[in-house]
């Protein structure tokens, strides 16, 4: 493998910046799984997860969008302005780059909608949001096919332990919503938890709501 | 009619009370009585009218928040006019603090009165659309006199919005206004998120004006007879007169029409003229209110400047004086179970605070309580103000905060395991019967 030089300069930061997208974009989903449950990080308090969530999608968008322009300003391969948005229009690796735009579409639809929020209602919000379930196997898969040097090695390692993790995340959060209680049913059931003072509920519901 | 208000409204006609339910007697006026009190109702062709009218009465909610109404009016008017939507209106007559029942009497007594005051506040905001929306779990088969009441009206082309009556699921916070919205868009009656607030993106996302029953009435008369008028009694903050639901510790209850600024002593006061023993306690403004010590409460008066000295605020006018052989603790314990358990249990500070709450009091009321248990009801409380939906979860705070101030003695006497109290049976009426499924909601 050839040194950083002027010819391959812009390769090594598209691959960089592909490889900081790809841990970014894991690191805002799995928030967005704790968010969903209102759960906490250590030493944080509640709103600072949704805080860490948006502020890294926003991060993780400047490094896509570095991946995207130094892929396309490198002369190595040809690689159209239009491929980025546009699936399917690259004549280089046509159906990998085009995996590439479809998750770039689905995040700017994503994070738009965020943005402007105040203004939309939360059905037509959340619909959108929901798309980023689909946003980032596609990038995943995109990363996978599209760089050969991320089929072996500790590349490989870090986008198969991305996959693992992501896997781990929807696991918990449908387990989790599995063993919900109907919304109806939460008030009697913590009630009679309470008011049995020996039980192990009463523990339990104690710790919950020393800081509810 | 009671003493405290005849001797209020003896001589001048013009100040006289009641206005809203039917003098000299429990008779229900129907289209003929009412017509005869109180004349045809008044369109005024022009809307804008019916909002200056307002302003300068200064009339308040009477559900218990005392908004404005003309304001609520203009902000349904602006939204309306800038989103290009018709507006809904809606009365509101489910009245869900279980001490309460004024609001029930007046639609029992006087449904014409409300129904009027719906068609002109439709009328003022150009809506297209009206609802009735009340309580059926009341002695009174109150849906009953409603049906009969609109049809009355249907007969001699009364009306010029048309009327639906719409039933009220028993539970506590049915009458908050998201949750009624919730309801008549066929969901369950829980509270929603705000904003959007409704006057802005209602029912079916329409500009939605929400007024109380009794604010209605008053309406009805504000048009025929004027601001001015209203003026008349009341104070000069806060004019006019209200309906209050008044338990007294024999355990009569009396609907009456009082006007705000009356001395609370006058109130409270046994049919023979005996005021209440200094070291009794007073709750002003139902299971969201106040405990107010009966020393404290023979300064005060029947308005919210007199009242938010002590943290306390007329509500939807309800004065309760338990007995003396009652606990004040016992009473409130019960009271907050029957709230934790009202509880719509979707936002997390009251779904696990109330419970635990109510779980301490009982603690603190069966006499058997341990040394913090004080200290953490104290510190809950702090824990769930302001982090709702809805206010239920601020309003159980400030009623269980005042009890522990206003019992303090008898929380001292509890901790020694002693209790005032001789009679357990529960004296604050509590509905029987929670929530146990989404069903129960709707």
């Amino acid at each position: 493998m050839s040194g950083i030089n002027t010819s391959t300069a812009l390769w090594y930061a598209s691959r960089a910046t592909g490889v900081v997208a790809l841990l970014l974009m894991t690191a805002v989903v799995l928030l967005g799984l704790l968010v969903t449950r209102q759960g906490r990080l250590p030493g944080l308090p509640g709103f600072a997860v949704t805080g860490l969530h948006r502020n890294l999608s926003l991060i993780a968008v400047v490094f896509v969008a570095l991946h995207v322009l130094t892929a396309i300003a490198d002369g190595y391969v040809n690689i159209p302005l239009t491929a980025a948005v546009v699936p399917l229009a690259s004549p280089y690796e046509r159906l990998w780059i085009g995996l590439g735009a479809v998750s770039l579409d689905i995040s700017i639809a994503v994070i738009v909608t965020s943005l402007v929020r105040r203004h939309l209602s939360r059905g037509l919000w959340r619909a959108v949001h929901l798309l980023a379930y689909a946003s980032w196997p596609v990038a995943w898969l995109h990363s996978i096919t599209s760089a050969t040097d991320v089929r072996h090695g500790a590349l490989l390692v870090l986008s198969v332990g991305c996959a693992v993790v992501v896997v781990a995340g929807v696991g918990w959060r449908l387990a989790a919503a599995a063993s919900d209680l109907p919304r109806a049913e939460r008030v009697a059931h913590l009630m009679s938890a309470v008011h049995h003072p020996m039980s192990a509920m009463h523990q339990r519901a104690a710790d919950r709501t020393s800081r509810p | 009619m009671t003493t405290a208000t005849q001797d209020m409204s003896a001589g001048d006609t013009a100040t006289s009370l009641p206005r809203l339910l039917p003098r000299g007697g429990q008779l229900a006026e129907d289209w003929h009585t009412h017509t005869a009190r109180h004349g045809r109702l008044p369109y005024r062709e022009r809307p804008g009218d019916l909002v200056r009218d307002l302003n300068a009465a200064g009339l308040t909610g009477r559900g218990g928040a005392a908004f404005p109404v003309a304001r609520k009016l203009s902000a349904v008017l602006d939204a309306a006019a800038k989103r290009r939507r018709a507006p809904v209106v809606v009365a509101n007559g489910a009245e869900s603090e279980p001490a309460s029942d004024k609001d029930a009497t007046l639609l029992w007594l006087a449904p014409h009165l409300v129904l009027d005051g719906l068609q002109l506040m439709a009328e003022a905001a150009g809506a297209q659309a009206a609802i009735l929306y009340f309580h059926t779990d009341r002695r009174n088969d109150v849906g009953r006199r409603l049906r009969q009441a609109v049809a009355e009206r249907a007969a001699v082309v009364a009306d010029r919005v048309a009327v639906q009556l719409a039933e009220a699921p028993p539970r506590f916070l049915s009458g908050q206004e998201t949750a009624l919205i919730s309801h008549l868009a066929g969901g369950p009656a829980i509270p929603t998120f705000v904003p959007p607030r409704i006057t802005e993106r209602g029912l079916d996302g329409a500009p939605t004006l929400v007024q109380n029953v009794e604010t209605l009435a008053h309406v009805a008369l504000i048009a025929r007879h004027g601001p001015a008028w209203f003026r008349q009694v009341g104070t000069k903050t806060e004019p006019g007169s209200m309906l209050c639901t008044i338990r007294r510790a024999d355990g009569a209850v009396r609907i009456t029409e009082v006007p705000l600024g009356m001395p609370l002593k006058s109130l409270i006061a046994s049919p023979d003229g005996q005021s209440l023993g200094p070291d009794r306690a007073l709750l002003v403004g139902g299971y969201h209110g106040t405990w107010v010590p009966a020393a404290a409460a023979s300064r005060l008066t029947l308005d919210n400047h007199s009242l938010g000295a002590i943290g306390a605020r007329v509500g939807a006018g309800i004065l309760v004086t338990p007995p003396p052989d009652r606990c004040g603790l016992v009473e409130t314990a019960a009271v907050v179970r029957y709230l934790a358990l009202e509880s719509a249990g979707q936002c997390g500070p009251c779904l696990n605070g109330l419970p635990r709450i109510a779980a301490g009091l009982t603690e603190l009321a069966t006499g058997r309580p341990r040394r913090q248990t004080q200290a953490d009801i104290e510190r809950w409380a702090g824990q769930v103000t302001g982090r709702g939906a809805c206010h239920h979860p601020d309003g159980t705070a400030r009623f269980v905060r005042s009890a522990l101030i206003t019992f303090a003695a008898e929380v001292d006497r509890h901790n020694q395991g002693r209790c005032s109290g001789t009679n357990k049976k529960p004296f604050l009426p509590i509905p029987h019967g929670s929530a146990r499924t989404e069903e129960d909601w709707l």
